[in-house]
């Protein structure tokens, strides 16, 4: 009862853009948002299933020069016990530490999670707050041809990205913190697993004397997409980390967050969290 | 052995009573070898799917099912129209199987369809088209009794607005209604105006509860087949197999004599089958129409939309007191939303004013409830019956009205707490007793007076973590409840020539470790180990009558049924081996598997030989009994009044909660509880039943929540309907009291309900304790806590409303 006509599991990069070179093809990775979405019929598998499990250039985490490559089929649970992320970037560490259950994480990748696109996608905040770029790879001619584009601009609405259907995404970068790089996340859920973030919110930038500059803030769940938080991080960006400093930013951010009701929250709460746990969390950086 | 050691043998006393014993059925489910409905197939089965309404309110214009029909593998597609008698189900009779002429909720059956498979039954619904001409929607209670309110169940028309030619009968079904309260319940003792004079301190709130449902882990399900003289077969999830065996004949227009149901092993009942669906009906429909058996099962989401839920009531409570402490009046006014259809939700109130007229000593109470019909979904009966919400109210009221007069929750408590002897306004007569020792004990163990003091101290100081201690008590029937002419079970009892029994019992296991707990008792009195016990209970075929799973009632009614079968052949086999060696009966006794002498424990023969015995002689006999029990408990009269259990069972549990003020989120830290169960039977049987009675009952509180807008469920999935998960649950030490009843099987008393009934009126009080802010609505979410606490919840008040 399904249009599907074709299962392929290719076995390199090439093989796998030259099949999306017809675009009809859905993409599998650990399956986690496909299965439910397709069993609710809320897509339609295309012609052909595409398996990406077993192509090598897309999975493993690597230090490359000043970049962290984290393969995009990477499992949450791989990214959450990595030696390299443990030490650099806490604020993933801790959005892998929330996400979902034991089981969703063994099998649901960062690939997943980036071209699923959700607003409350876990992975997706810290990687804004730690300028991550996503790596992109497609067939145009006869020829792989691969690029990258910042994360920030990646996303254009809920399930929505810049990526065209010809396209695979094979990892993301993230450039190494320098020394006295500060992250944060957290994820407001109601429960300790297994919960879709109502709101969720990272904090990233240089601390130095009390100072934070190279702000970086950003918000989950607030929008149709996972989002920079510009204002807030010009009520943050070189100034002092006082009480006055922290305030200020939690209010810049509780006004620039525009949610919507629905059945985990009301807009009302959403933005009080922001407020509330922005606020914490600076704090909680100033005291670091 | 020789033979000279073996005439010494000394059997040593020995008990099963306490001890913790695994559940018969454990290693099966814990090694997914049990055989659910959903393992079961039958030869020749098809698969049963029912189309259910797009609309919320609306008249059904048309329906076609001809393109449904005509699509390969399916079998039989039917509608109200291929039902000419049909017959209404449900406790009011105002629900047909198959929607005639008008969808009043959003699970409305409209069409089946029996098919070769799933798949196919699923693509045929696709292609059933309906025209619909919606209605207005009732959303609220509240609005169901405006005086310009839309009808529920008006007098049936037609879509063309003559009368509809349904077959004859006096049912609302049939004849509608002409307004829309369902039900009604009216309750008095004593003279509240003269109550409220005596009164120093009174309050009065309106309490809101809302939507829960029973999230059995096997879903719904049944297969139905017909032979061919026309009986039939079900395979069935219901917990009350001999009432249902009655009704579903009434439906089906035959004889009950030719209806059977087999229970498999049920995944979860909680109270949820305690009544017939229409899917049931429909499958038998199916099964009939298309001379195959037929199986239908349902989706996780169908589980959510169309299973009954708790009963949510707007309830306003006037209490009063004197500044000794002494309760004075209470005056309880309810709006039941029935929801569309009535079933046992409704009838909720017979438990709801038992916790008013009689959980203290309240000298003068009058009680009211109108269940109302909306176009929500309908409530159903779900453990504890109303208990958790009438509980919910009074308990604040304890704490709300001990702080008027400055008195120390507890004590407050203890002063008006029931004392055995007593016999309240409601005629409830308290021969067993453990409540005072409840309160104590759970007050002791949990430290409550010392963490209630500091806490409240706490409230105004800076900080956003505060710690709230709370307390409620709970009273529910333990003995049964005589609501149907009978109220009891039947056993039957053979035993072979290894001196293994079988126990036949009408009592249905539901998961909740009745057959442990009947085997136990059975071994206790014969002299047997646990493994020389079979049970037989799921076959209406076999077993004997029983009235059913609910009121807590299995382990005290069908444990003194199988008792006292036990007892009877104890009886024969003492009489026996008192002749053979020459004594009397009352010398003997059976221990471990033997016949030894009662005052030294000296074994004289194998229990197993000697019934060899008896069977291989001249005279032959088997050890073959029978036994009903019927509990002392009587039924009430028109005013409600009356003492319907044979036993009460009491409770206290206290509540420790951290809350966060600046998210609203709570962490339940700890439950301490203190049970009266008469005595404990299954250590591990009881401490499970608690336990998962705590945890359902912390659902109910904290994060349960089935949103319903305007009719329609939002959330009919687990990721949205959030169950409370592992690390969620709380510490727990929880107490037995064991005030020994006189009637119970061996002292103890039912206890299934209990445990899930204070939770969340502890966890109110403990939110006003760490806060000092009051909730009076559930459930308490971070997002609702939040807003209560920032002032941003308006106090709800429903003016009292009585119907005509
Ligand atoms: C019970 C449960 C709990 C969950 N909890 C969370 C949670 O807490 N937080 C959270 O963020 N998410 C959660 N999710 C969602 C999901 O697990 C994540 O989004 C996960 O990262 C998806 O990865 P996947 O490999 O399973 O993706 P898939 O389901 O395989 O794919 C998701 C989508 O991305 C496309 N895709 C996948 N990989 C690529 C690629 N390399 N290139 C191009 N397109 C690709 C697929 O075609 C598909 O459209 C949960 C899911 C479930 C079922």
């Amino acid at each position: 009862m399904t249009e599907l006509k074709r299962y392929y599991a290719p076995t390199s990069l090439d093989q796998a853009v030259e099949c999306l070179k017809g675009g009809n093809v859905t993409i599998l990775a650990g399956g986690t948002d496909l299965t439910p979405q397709s069993q609710a019929g809320r897509i339609k598998f295309r012609e052909t299933l595409m398996n990406i499990r077993h192509i090598p250039q897309m999975s493993g985490i690597t230090l490359e020069g000043k970049e962290i490559r984290i393969g995009a089929l990477a499992t949450i649970t791989e990214i959450m016990e990595h030696p390299l992320v443990r030490e650099h970037l806490p604020a993933l560490v801790e959005a892998c530490d929330h996400f979902a259950s034991d089981q969703i994480r063994n099998a649901g990748t960062i690939g997943g999670n980036i071209c699923n696109a959700s607003p409350a996608g876990d992975t997706l905040v810290p990687l804004l707050v730690l300028d991550a770029c996503v790596e992109l790879a497609s067939m145009p001619e006869t020829k792989l041809y691969r690029h990258c584009m910042p994360i920030s601009t990646f996303f254009t609405g809920s399930g929505k990205t810049r990526k065209s259907l010809c396209e695979l995404v094979t990892g993301v970068r993230i450039p190494v913190p320098a020394a006295g790089h500060v992250s944060r996340f957290y994820k407001h859920g109601t429960r300790p697993a297994l919960d879709i973030s109502t709101i969720s919110i990272g904090v990233a930038g240089n601390l130095k004397d009390g100072v934070l500059s190279n702000v970086r803030v950003a918000f989950g769940a607030v929008a149709p997409t996972p989002l920079r938080a510009t204002a807030t991080e010009s009520a943050l960006e070189g100034r002092h980390l006082d009480a006055a400093t922290i305030e200020a930013a939690a209010v810049a951010a509780r006004d620039e967050v525009n949610p919507i009701d629905d059945v985990r929250a009301t807009a009302w709460y959403r933005k009080e969290m922001i407020h509330n746990m922005t606020k914490r969390m600076l704090e909680n950086v100033a005291q670091a | 052995m020789t033979v000279a050691e073996k005439k010494h043998r000394i059997i040593e006393p020995d008990s099963l009573i306490g001890k913790r014993i695994p559940k018969m059925d454990a290693p099966d489910k814990a090694s997914g070898r049990t055989r659910y409905i959903h393992d079961i197939d039958l030869p020749g089965q098809l698969h049963g799917k029912i189309l259910r309404s797009a609309r919320i309110h609306a008249l059904i214009k048309s329906i076609d099912t001809s393109a449904a029909k005509a699509l390969p593998g399916v079998h039989v597609v039917i509608t109200a129209a291929d039902i000419p008698d049909q017959r209404p189900i449900g406790v009011a009779k105002d629900h047909f199987p198959l929607k005639v002429g008008r969808v009043r909720s959003e699970r409305d059956e409209i069409a089946a369809v029996a098919a070769e498979s799933e798949e196919i039954a699923e693509a045929a619904l696709k292609l059933i088209k309906v025209e619909y001409e919606d209605l207005p929607v009732i959303g609220n209670p509240e609005d169901s009794i405006k005086p310009d309110a839309v009808l529920i169940h008006p007098e049936p028309h037609g879509a063309d607005g003559t009368h509809l030619h349904l077959k004859q009968g006096t049912s609302i079904a049939h004849r509608g209604k002409a307004d829309n309260v369902a039900m009604r319940f009216d309750y008095a003792h004593g003279d509240v105006v003269q109550g409220e004079a005596e009164s120093d301190a009174v309050v009065e709130d309106t309490f809101k509860l809302h939507y829960v449902t029973h999230c059995c882990m096997g879903v719904s399900g049944m297969i139905a087949e017909f032979d061919a003289a026309g009986n039939v077969q079900m395979y069935s999830n219901t917990q009350v197999p001999f009432l249902h065996k009655r009704e579903f004949a009434e439906y089906l227009n035959i004889d009950p004599a030719r209806i059977r149901i087999i229970q498999p092993p049920i995944g979860g009942g909680f109270g949820s089958k305690l009544d017939i669906y229409p899917f049931e009906v429909i499958c038998l429909y199916l099964a009939r129409a298309a001379k195959r058996p037929v199986k239908m099962l349902f989706t996780r989401e169908e589980e959510f939309l169309a299973s009954p839920t708790r009963q949510p009531v707007l309830l306003t409570l006037r209490s009063g007191c004197k500044k000794d402490g002494t309760l004075t009046f209470r005056t309880v006014h309810t709006l039941h939303d029935n929801g569309a259809y009535t079933s046992w939700g409704a009838t909720t109130p017979f438990v709801m004013m038992q916790t008013f007229s009689s959980l203290y000593r309240v000298p003068h109470c009058d009680y009211h409830t109108a269940a109302v019909y909306t176009n929500n979904p309908y409530a159903g009966s779900f453990r504890g019956y109303g208990n958790l919400q009438a509980t919910f109210a009074i308990e604040q009221h304890m704490d709300m009205l001990a702080a008027k007069i400055g008195m120390d929750p507890l004590e407050f408590r203890m002063k008006n707490a029931q004392d055995a002897g007593e016999v309240t306004g409601q005629g409830m007569s308290f021969k067993s007793c453990g409540f005072k020792e409840c309160i104590t004990t759970a007050a002791s163990r949990s430290d409550f007076a010392r963490k209630f003091a500091e806490n409240q101290a706490n409230q105004k100081k800076p900080g956003n973590i505060k710690r709230g201690i709370g307390m409620a008590s709970m009273l529910h029937v333990g003995g049964g409840a005589k609501i149907y002419p009978s109220d009891g079970c039947g056993t039957i009892l053979k035993m072979d020539d290894f001196a293994n029994v079988t126990l036949i019992t009408g009592a249905s296991e539901i998961g909740q470790g009745s057959e442990t707990v009947l085997s136990q008792l059975v071994c206790e009195e014969l002299g047997l180990p646990i493994s020389a016990i079979t049970v037989v209970n799921n076959d209406t075929a076999i077993t004997p009558w029983d009235v059913g799973v609910h009121a807590s009632r299995t382990t005290f009614i069908a444990g003194n049924s199988a008792i006292g079968a036990a007892k009877k052949a104890k009886g024969k086999i003492l009489a026996v081996a008192a002749k053979k060696f020459d004594c009397t009966e009352a010398d003997l006794d059976l221990r471990g598997g033997f016949v030894i002498r009662a005052a030294s424990g000296e074994a004289l023969v194998e229990l197993s030989k000697l019934l060899r015995n008896l069977h291989f002689q001249e005279k032959a006999e088997l050890v073959m009994t029978t036994f009903y029990y019927e509990p002392p408990s009587v039924h009430q009269d028109k005013g409600f009044k009356g003492d319907v259990s044979a036993a009460y069972a009491w409770g206290n549990q206290v509540v420790e909660i951290e809350v966060d003020t600046d998210t609203g989120f709570i962490r339940l830290l700890k439950v301490t509880g203190a049970h009266d169960v008469g005595r404990v039977l299954n250590r591990l049987g009881i401490e499970g039943q608690i336990e998962g009675g705590v945890v359902m009952g912390q659902g109910y509180a904290f994060t349960e929540d089935l949103m319903i807008e305007d009719g329609k469920m939002k959330n009919p999935n687990f990721r949205d309907y959030k169950l409370v998960t592992a690390p969620e649950i709380p510490e727990m030490d929880i107490a037995f009291i064991e005030s020994m009843d006189g009637e119970g099987p061996q002292g103890a008393k039912g206890v299934g309900e209990a445990p899930s009934i204070c939770m969340a009126a502890a966890a109110a009080n403990a939110i006003a304790n760490a806060t000092g802010t009051r909730m009076f609505e559930l459930p308490f979410t971070p997002e609702k806590v939040y807003r209560a606490l920032h002032g941003q919840t308006p106090k709800r008040y429903w003016k009292p409303w009585k119907a005509e």
